[in-house]
């Protein structure tokens, strides 16, 4: 646990710009009168045992590591609070123009693009949500783009990856997160002659600060009023949520996590 | 959802989300107050897919589709509070041409300065509608009462009417073979303007980066007025290498004098110092050398360089003039900032001896003694037309007879 004085969070660094968000996150707290330090592990697997080993107050998890903590700690953690952007994500399916494909049957005996392994958006639940659909997935040639394993996909990079994979015809059909895929498109960087979007899949949540059970009353309210006092039209709160990608933190809530704990649940059983 | 409540709708035909289709409903979704609604006509079965997902992106929300007819769907959003406001006074005019033209002032018009300006527009032109959440600015003139005097229209477009050319404007072939005496002092006097010349350059530069851009014809005036005075460093040191002898001699009371005009931080003392009295005082050294130039050349550089200077000294003024009209305590600014000055010159009480010495000869026309007594007595007269003007200039100003007594005595023996 960290020192009496202050909080202590854990985050994940996927980029350099972890250091300045975090930098300028904790300045805001002190501003609010909220001691916080941060420190930075390399993997989601190690944040959450040294959470769960009391050495950190707080981590900033995605939803698998967010499931795992609130499996490992029986559903005792404190969740503090999530992005807008966390809320109700989907995961897309998109193919090429030129496939033919029309449907999610449609994919059978085609090359499908996924991201990493431990990517929520762009392997677990599409794959977990096609299943449900009634799609046999071993008749899909499965083209997976392992990059950046323990960052849970916060890179974006085998999102990037699979949309590449689809321009350039390495595969007919491919997952990526909703945010990548209507970003890219707001950005101009998607070629609409080439790739349109087959299917959404249902809504799920994304990350959350998972706090220590033991975290004392007065610091979770601390935290989160301190989180919660970010504007979007202040000049620097603006600079570091658009770094962390939202406008507005939100409360918690645990049934936007219901889908990815099923999808765990069966990995296992395989 | 019923379609009576959309307040406003595009059709985006076939076009999908990543194909032009943001290009019809981001500029309709900013026409629109927050909570507006917007329907979205749309024949692309992936429209259904994205534009939800796009409205969760950018914190819009989404309220629905319906199929209105066979292929052709009707997706309702309703405008997030996220976006870019509307403009919250629009006193804009329209702007249109008088006999084909269009002036600064016109402008002017069409989209009036406002009282005071926000650091946090930045360089967001005047009138636009500024996303909230930017960066502040470092500008420190915000407020038109210590700025932007209502002339400034009028003065930017003379300005940019009047400017000329330092290399034709000039008959340069005419330039006189002088005598010794004659020629070393033209080049002193020429050395001595193009140093005075040089603080009129980067005096103003100082203060408008601090200028809040709301208030840009301010900035665009004193840009011209750089011009200028670049023109004026040209021209002056043009001439004196014409001589083929060199520069004259920059003095100490030179020197000092500009070194404590470069150091004013106040935009308003710094005009009044360098256009009221320094460019005003050079208006009457100006008409001394014109008249007594011993060529064409020299007369007519000369005579340009006054007719800028007396723009300089129009703006120093209005701008002092409603900077005193719309606050009182400035008078005792202004004259405190003479006197600090002042202070730094204390012991020096005469011209710079080689810029005196240089008038003497110029208006005696060369150095027989009789000629020279008459030069002097030219000399002393342009010294007494100078207070006489300056006193004249500060009571239309609006400072009282005893103060523009006080304040034109005060003011450095170096003209500027």
């Amino acid at each position: 646990m960290g020192d009496d004085k202050g909080i202590l969070l854990g985050a994940v660094a996927y980029d350099p710009k972890v250091v300045t968000i975090w930098e300028g996150i904790r300045e805001h707290f002190l501003e609010q009168g909220t001691s916080l330090d941060f420190a930075l592990f390399s993997n989601y697997g190690r944040q959450v045992e040294e959470l769960l080993k009391g050495h950190i107050d707080i981590a900033w998890n995605t939803p698998l590591a967010h499931v795992h903590v609130r499996q490992r700690t029986r559903g005792e953690s404190i969740s503090l609070g999530m992005r807008d952007s966390d809320r109700d994500f989907h995961a897309k399916v998109i193919v090429r123009r030129d496939s033919g494909i029309k449907s999610l049957r449609d994919l059978k005996g085609k090359t499908l693009a996924v991201g990493s392994s431990d990517s929520t958006q762009a392997r677990i639940l599409p794959l977990y949500f096609l299943a449900k659909e009634g799609l046999d997935l071993d008749g899909i040639e499965i083209l997976s783009f392992e990059t950046d394993p323990g960052k849970h996909g916060d890179t974006g990079t085998s999102e990037i990856d699979v949309l590449r994979a689809l321009q350039e015809g390495r595969a007919q059909a491919g997952t990526v997160g909703d945010l990548i895929w209507v970003n890219e498109q707001a950005a101009g960087h998607v070629d609409a002659n080439k790739v349109e979007v087959l299917w959404t899949t249902p809504g799920f949540d994304h990350c959350m600060f998972d706090a220590h059970p033991s975290l004392p009353r007065e610091k979770v309210e601390m935290f989160r009023r301190s989180l919660f006092a970010m504007r979007w039209d202040n000049p620097r709160h603006r600079r570091l949520l658009e770094m962390e990608g939202l406008r507005e933190w939100m409360p918690p809530r645990e049934t936007g996590y219901r889908s990815l704990e099923e999808a765990l649940k069966e990995q296992e059983q395989e | 959802m019923s379609a009576q409540l959309a307040a406003i709708a595009v059709d985006g035909g076939d076009l999908p989300l990543g194909g032009g289709l943001l290009a019809l409903v981001r500029p309709a979704l900013n026409a629109l107050e927050t909570g507006g609604v917007l329907a979205v006509l749309s024949r692309s079965r992936c429209v259904r897919e994205d534009l939800p997902s796009w409205c969760r992106a950018d914190r819009h929300e989404y309220l629905g589709v319906e199929a209105i007819s066979q292929g052709l769907d009707r997706h309702l959003i309703a405008r997030g509070e996220f976006s870019v406001p509307p403009q919250p006074t629009n006193n804009e005019g329209r702007l249109t041409p008088r006999d084909g033209r269009l002036t600064a002032s016109d402008m002017l018009e069409a989209a009036p300065l406002p009282t005071s300006a926000d650091p946090f527009t930045g360089f967001a032109p005047r009138g636009s509608r500024v996303e909230p959440g930017g960066p502040g600015y470092p500008f420190t003139l915000n407020e038109r009462n210590h700025l932007a005097p209502p002339e400034i229209g009028k003065l930017y477009d003379q300005a940019v009417s009047t400017q000329w050319d330092a290399t034709r404007d000039i008959p340069w072939a005419k330039v006189k073979s002088l005598s010794d005496a004659l020629e070393n002092a033209l080049v002193q006097i020429m050395t001595f303007l193009a140093e005075n010349e040089l603080s009129a350059l980067y005096v103003p530069s100082r203060f408008m980066a601090r200028i809040h851009p709301a208030f840009v014809e301010v900035t665009m005036f004193l840009a011209t007025q750089l011009a200028d005075e670049a023109r004026h460093i040209d021209v002056f040191l043009k001439r004196a290498r014409m001589s083929g002898r060199g520069l004259g001699i920059s003095s100490v009371t030179t020197s000092r004098s500009l070194l404590s005009l470069l150091q004013t931080d106040d935009f308003t003392e710094a005009e009044f110092l360098l256009s009221v009295l320094g460019e005003g005082t050079f208006l009457d050294l100006l008409t001394f050398i014109e008249r007594h130039a011993p060529d064409e050349p020299t007369a007519e550089l000369t005579r340009r360089a006054k007719g800028d200077e007396s723009r300089h000294v129009h703006f120093g003024l209005a701008h002092v003039r409603y900077g005193l009209a719309n606050d009182p305590t400035l008078y005792r600014r202004l004259e405190n900032a003479v006197r600090k000055r002042a202070a730094t010159l204390h012991g020096v009480s005469g011209v710079p001896a080689p810029l005196q010495d240089a008038l003497t000869i110029l208006a005696a026309g060369g150095a027989h003694p009789g000629d020279v007594a008459r030069g002097h007595e030219r000399f002393r007269e342009l010294l007494e037309t100078m207070h006489l003007s300056r006193t004249r200039r500060l009571e239309h100003a609006g400072f009282t007879t005893e103060q523009a007594e006080t304040i034109s005595q005060l003011h450095t023996p170096n003209f500027m």
